[in-house]
């Protein structure tokens, strides 16, 4: 069967895939690809793979994404059945300058407002950064609530 | 007076680092937290620990009076302020010592003469301390300017006087360049800060940042425990360092070590210190300044040395004489401090959030992992996003360099991105293995620490990592049952 992962915010799809608790096989890219589990605990596991390598998984974040490290290299991951958001959604609104909590909404969606308006207010590092519109329009949808931790880099609202 | 109880007025890893030694010596300790810290090991693990409450960081660690309150009200008899926050407080050291309390740090007059950037450079240039040669004074004439920027030599800097960000500043290579670059950097200058004057300072190409650490008690020794080497920094921020300094005679060595030397005795400083040298690539050195407390980068001295430095802080804050003469310090092997930071280099350096599952123990000897978070515990946005500080000993450079490489493998922080890929690129890195290390030598190189591209293999590893942790993560997860329950994974839990 064919099966799809996202990693580092891209489609990746893989034909053939078959999991059982001791093993996973999949092709892509026309390649086989055959991976045995040698031991593990909750996070962490020892994949076998023609040779051993540590491989591990985060608990999921709030948009179902896990951070995954495979022999040294690290990405993050989701199961394509979980809604994530992809790399390509941003640059549709208003995009979160660092991780911090939602302090205050200005503008309920719905309202309108003048470029340079501040929206939103989110604080970091203890400061206080104003989200401002990016151009004249209505705010059209706002993603988080009050009090709602928010990652760096993600869409906090859209103005139309 | 012997010390019985600290408090350490800080959070996270130099909370600990402290807590440690004052362990090893008998001495209690008391840590303070603010509420959005109360599940990280150093509200945890000392003899007391009481809540700054919620707040700003005016309210909590930066809260001069309630921390001398709580001081009191825990009959202690020390202050340790670790580095930043009020580290270099002369008016909290002051309160503190009003209290009948010992700030373990030097005299509230050496901080505030440190802190002021003219001020101590005036008080070193009569020590004859070598200072950056430059023109500071109050004649603007174009012509005067010129005549000063030849004296001093050229390639020249030329920097608004009411400077910053780099507005109103010119690199000059030769004089013809001289006249119009001055009349650029005033117009600038003007618009930016409404105020034309310029200052002019000797430019050093691809400098190195040397700094000295020094311990000095309060019977006239004043002893260096020899350098350390800061080079590589990103926007003015640490983040790989070590000692000994590499590429670095042992005439300059010495001669580095002994001006840093002279400033402390010149000024009779008491404590940990350490003074920054910009040092030039014809071993021309310059005091760039003077940091009156520990450095983060402290560990580096400590495993070079064989030297615990939180322990001196402490004996000369009891009055006591250091227990030991210049000669009794050595620098044995090489020693490694690699900053890990919650951001992700690849995404411009955005820092990163969210719960560590776990953190990964370096295995190999001599290597120490100091770390301010547990398993199960959330970085927020609170605060600075140094997670922990490596430090790795090696017998020559080439080990430690390769130790460290190893080391940052195994220190995953799960859950959290962080910067150690980056920190292998840069160790990894010819130039730095060669030991050619400049202030410059992030934006430098930026190409060639770009990531390594995930090849078909990394990706496949991943889908694989992904699918056999599929359906185990919680039910909510669709496809899949939830397979190989043990008493091991229905436990996890217990760790959020």
């Amino acid at each position: 069967m064919e099966k799809m992962f996202i990693l580092n915010g891209q489609e990746v799809k893989v034909q053939d895939y078959k999991a059982t608790p001791e093993s996973v096989s999949f092709t892509y890219k026309g390649k086989n690809y055959y991976y045995m589990l040698v031991t593990r605990n909750d996070h962490e596991m020892i994949l076998d793979h023609g040779g051993r390598f540590r491989a591990a998984v985060s608990s999921s974040n709030k948009d179902g994404e896990f951070m995954i490290m495979a022999n040294g290299r690290e990405a993050t991951g989701a199961l394509s059945s979980r809604k994530v958001k992809k790399s390509g959604d941003q640059g549709k609104g208003l995009i979160s300058p660092m991780p911090g909590k939602i302090f205050k909404i200005l503008k309920e969606a719905g309202t309108s407002v003048k470029k340079g308006e501040p929206i939103m207010i989110l604080e970091a590092m203890k400061m206080e950064h104003s989200i401002k519109s990016d151009k004249d329009g209505v705010v059209k949808k706002i993603h988080y609530q009050v009090g709602e931790l928010v990652q760096g880099g993600v869409t906090l609202l859209e103005v139309e | 007076m012997k010390i019985k109880k600290i408090l350490v007025a800080n959070r996270g890893e130099i909370a600990l680092r402290v807590l440690k030694t004052a362990k090893e010596m008998g001495i209690k300790v008391v840590t303070v937290f603010a509420e959005d810290d109360k599940n990280l090991p150093h509200a945890l693990f000392a003899d007391e620990s009481y809540s700054l409450g919620f707040g700003t960081l005016q309210d909590t660690y930066l809260n001069k009076k309630k921390l001398i309150e709580i001081a009191t009200k825990a009959k202690v008899d020390a202050i340790h302020p670790g580095y930043g926050f009020l580290s270099e407080n002369a008016e909290f050291s002051s309160m503190v010592e009003n209290s009948g309390i010992i700030f373990i740090g030097p005299t509230a007059e050496s901080i505030i003469l440190m802190g002021d950037k003219i001020g101590s450079k005036k008080a070193l240039e009569k020590l004859t301390i070598p200072m950056i040669p430059g023109y500071h004074g109050d004649n603007q004439e174009v012509d005067h300017l010129i005549k000063e920027a030849k004296k001093i030599g050229f390639p020249v800097l030329i920097k608004a006087s009411a400077g910053g960000g780099g507005k109103g500043m010119r690199i000059v290579h030769e004089e013809g360049e001289l006249s119009e670059a001055i009349s650029g950097a005033k117009s600038e200058a003007l618009k930016a800060f409404s105020n034309d004057n310029v200052l002019i300072e000797k430019y050093v190409v691809n400098p190195r940042h040397i700094e000295v650490q020094l311990m000095s008690d309060t019977h006239g020794n004043h002893l260096h425990f020899f350098e350390r080497e800061c080079s590589i920094q990103r926007r003015y921020q640490k983040i790989v360092e070590e000692t000994p300094a590499p590429n670095l005679t042992e005439d300059l060595r010495l001669k580095i070590c002994e001006t840093a030397v002279q400033i402390s005795s010149g000024i009779n400083y008491r404590g940990a210190g350490t003074v920054e040298f910009i040092l030039s690539p014809e071993g021309k050195f310059y005091f760039l300044e003077m940091n009156t407390r520990l450095q983060v980068e402290h560990p580096v001295t400590e495993m070079v040395t064989g030297h615990d430095l939180v322990k001196y802080q402490i004996l000369v804050a009891e009055g006591e004489k250091l227990p030991l003469r210049q000669s009794d310090i050595k620098q044995n092997g090489q020693a490694i401090e690699c900053r890990i930071y919650a951001e992700d280099p690849d995404q411009n350096f955005m820092p990163t959030i969210g719960k560590i599952d776990r953190i990964g123990v370096p295995t190999l000897r001599d290597v120490r992992l100091d770390c301010g978070f547990l398993d199960g515990t959330e970085v927020g946005v609170n605060y600075d996003p140094m997670l922990a500080k490596l430090v790795v000993w090696g017998p020559t450079r080439e080990i430690a360099i390769s130790k460290s490489i190893h080391s940052l493998d195994e220190v995953l922080f799960l859950g959290v991105k962080t910067n150690r890929d980056y920190l292998k690129r840069i160790l990894s890195h010819d130039k730095f293995i060669k030991g050619f290390t400049h202030t410059h030598f992030i934006p430098d190189h930026k190409e060639e620490l770009l990531p390594r591209v995930l090849s078909d293999e990394d990706m496949a590893n991943f889908v694989a990592t992904l699918g056999f942790s599929e359906g185990r993560q919680t039910q909510k997860f669709s496809s899949g049952e939830a397979f190989l329950k043990t008493p091991w994974t229905e436990l996890s839990g217990f760790r959020n």
